[in-house]
């Protein structure tokens, strides 16, 4: 395996039981400008080292969790916050 | 495996350049030869950090073929496809192409109905594209289960008998001897740490090997654009997934063509060795790691198993990954980067490999004229703020 998630609702975790939500972004002000949605839609930090990113806990709580993992080495840090309670 | 000093002879980064490519794979050396035999551009390098063929081009599963549907990139695959022919004359080197075709199977009558669909797309831009009952692929494939045994059972195929393959590792070194030949400087184990610019125009790269000018520089790293992107201050539209790939042990001939199921993920080919590659999908989350898991190998082979129960014997002797850096709309970015003098080839997800001779051709043409060739005007990076993103549909 992988790695693991440690879900803070259900402990450490396979990966396999979740599904990947994509790196954390800043979604831009309703009103913004076409670019600017272009950019936040399609265009990536990629990061290969530590990122935030997101995960569903698909076959578990059922909750969105935030992770910093490390793209490269795939070592994942604490928890830092859960969303959609 | 060859020596660098047999085959190849790895030099010193000069000074300066007219052109620098970034990246030794096969679309930076394939550029890089395209630039050296048919512009006026003489002086040209090639810079690799590891060794050359040591990201994607040395991990592929070598399918060349040209099924797809946007009729913004069918064009392109095709002359892509039909350049592997004359390659192993024009480089003086055997790439073993091997035209044997391509067999993907329907389980439904809505993938059948798809595929028909999508037939037409190919028919029109040329491309040679039939349909199979399962009688007719139980004849050409004798031992692929047709039979309703299957979870989902075959409904037919989707025939594409150009389709077929090349040896990745020929191509990689016929194109690096090739371009070799004509005076290219092939630098291996030169790292690129950032660029030069002035005044919005690219005057060279930071290296390991220090600084090094050059009226040009090309982007061809495969995988790790993103890295790129990150030295120039920019983001890419891609994310950086894994493809993991297997090799059974070598077995008596019993396959002759290319076997897909686009529906089930997993295709499969006997090489001329005798080996199976197996192949997958991209695995389900980000990552820059080329490592290979249990959980996608087992569900690979279980799938490929259920259609083949012959290989029950077969073990697995080797598995491997590449990095592919995906757009949403499963086409690359080639072209203008937003700098003046830096051009793109990136983007390339997995089905860089097929893509080889047309990329490096059309990279070379846009590299030494500075016009956009119109076979890859739809690639350009431009086309994700103009809604024109490539209506790609096919995997």
């Amino acid at each position: 395996m992988a790695f693991q998630i440690n879900c803070p609702n259900c402990g450490s975790r396979s990966p396999y039981e979740f599904k990947f939500g994509g790196e954390c972004k800043t979604v831009p002000d309703p009103g913004a400008d076409l670019k600017t949605w272009c950019d936040y839609l399609y265009f990536h930090e990629n990061m290969s080292g530590f990122q935030e990113e997101w995960w569903f806990h698909a076959r578990g709580c059922g909750d969105w969790i935030r992770i910093r993992r490390n793209t490269v080495t795939h070592e994942v840090a604490p928890i830092d916050a859960v969303a959609g309670q | 495996m060859f020596t660098a000093n047999s085959i190849l002879r790895y030099k010193q980064p000069a000074k300066s350049y007219d052109v620098i490519v970034i990246g030794g794979g096969l679309h930076g050396l394939a550029a890089a030869y395209y630039l050296a035999r048919h512009h006026d551009l003489k002086r040209i390098a090639v810079l690799e950090r590891r060794y050359i063929g040591s990201g994607g081009s040395g991990r592929n599963t070598e399918m060349v073929r040209a099924n797809k549907r946007a009729h913004e990139t069918l064009p392109f695959y095709k002359e892509s496809l039909e350049m592997w022919d004359g390659l192993s004359a024009e480089l003086e080197w055997n790439l073993l192409v091997q035209k044997k075709g391509l067999i993907a199977l329907a389980h439904s009558d809505f993938e059948l109905a798809s595929m028909r669909m999508q037939g037409d797309s190919q028919r029109r831009a040329g491309i040679r594209i039939d349909m199979l009952s399962p009688q007719e692929i139980k004849k050409m494939v004798p031992a692929l289960d047709v039979s309703d045994r299957t979870a989902l059972p075959v409904f037919g195929a989707q025939y594409h008998p150009e389709g077929g393959t090349v040896h990745h590792d020929a191509a990689l070194w016929g194109y690096a001897k090739a371009a070799g030949r004509l005076g290219v400087d092939i630098c291996a184990g030169v790292e690129v740490t950032g660029f030069l610019i002035e005044s919005g125009r690219v005057s060279g790269v930071r290296t390991s090997a220090g600084n090094i000018s050059a009226g040009k520089v090309h982007v061809a790293v495969g995988g790790y654009s993103s890295e790129v992107a990150r030295m120039l201050g920019v983001k890419f539209p891609v994310v950086t997934i894994p493809m993991q790939v297997m090799t059974t042990e070598l077995m008596a001939p019993f396959l002759d063509h290319y076997v897909a199921s686009p529906r089930l993920h997993w295709y499969t080919q006997q090489t001329l060795k005798g080996d199976l590659i197996l192949g997958g999908q991209l695995d389900p989350w980000q990552s820059w790691n080329s490592y290979t898991t249990w959980e996608e190998c087992s569900e690979r082979v279980a799938s490929i198993l259920e259609y083949f129960p012959s290989l029950a014997h077969a073990r697995v002797v080797r598995s491997w990954s590449g990095l592919c850096d995906c757009t949403g709309d499963s086409a690359p970015v080639m072209g203008p980067s937003g700098i003046d003098g830096l051009s793109l080839d990136v983007a390339w997800g997995y089905y860089g490999f097929k893509s080889t001779p047309a990329a490096g051709k059309y990279s070379a043409e846009y590299i030494a004229t500075g016009r956009v060739p119109e076979k890859i005007r739809h690639f350009g990076l431009d086309r994700f703020y103009t809604r024109s993103r490539v209506r790609e549909i096919i995997i």
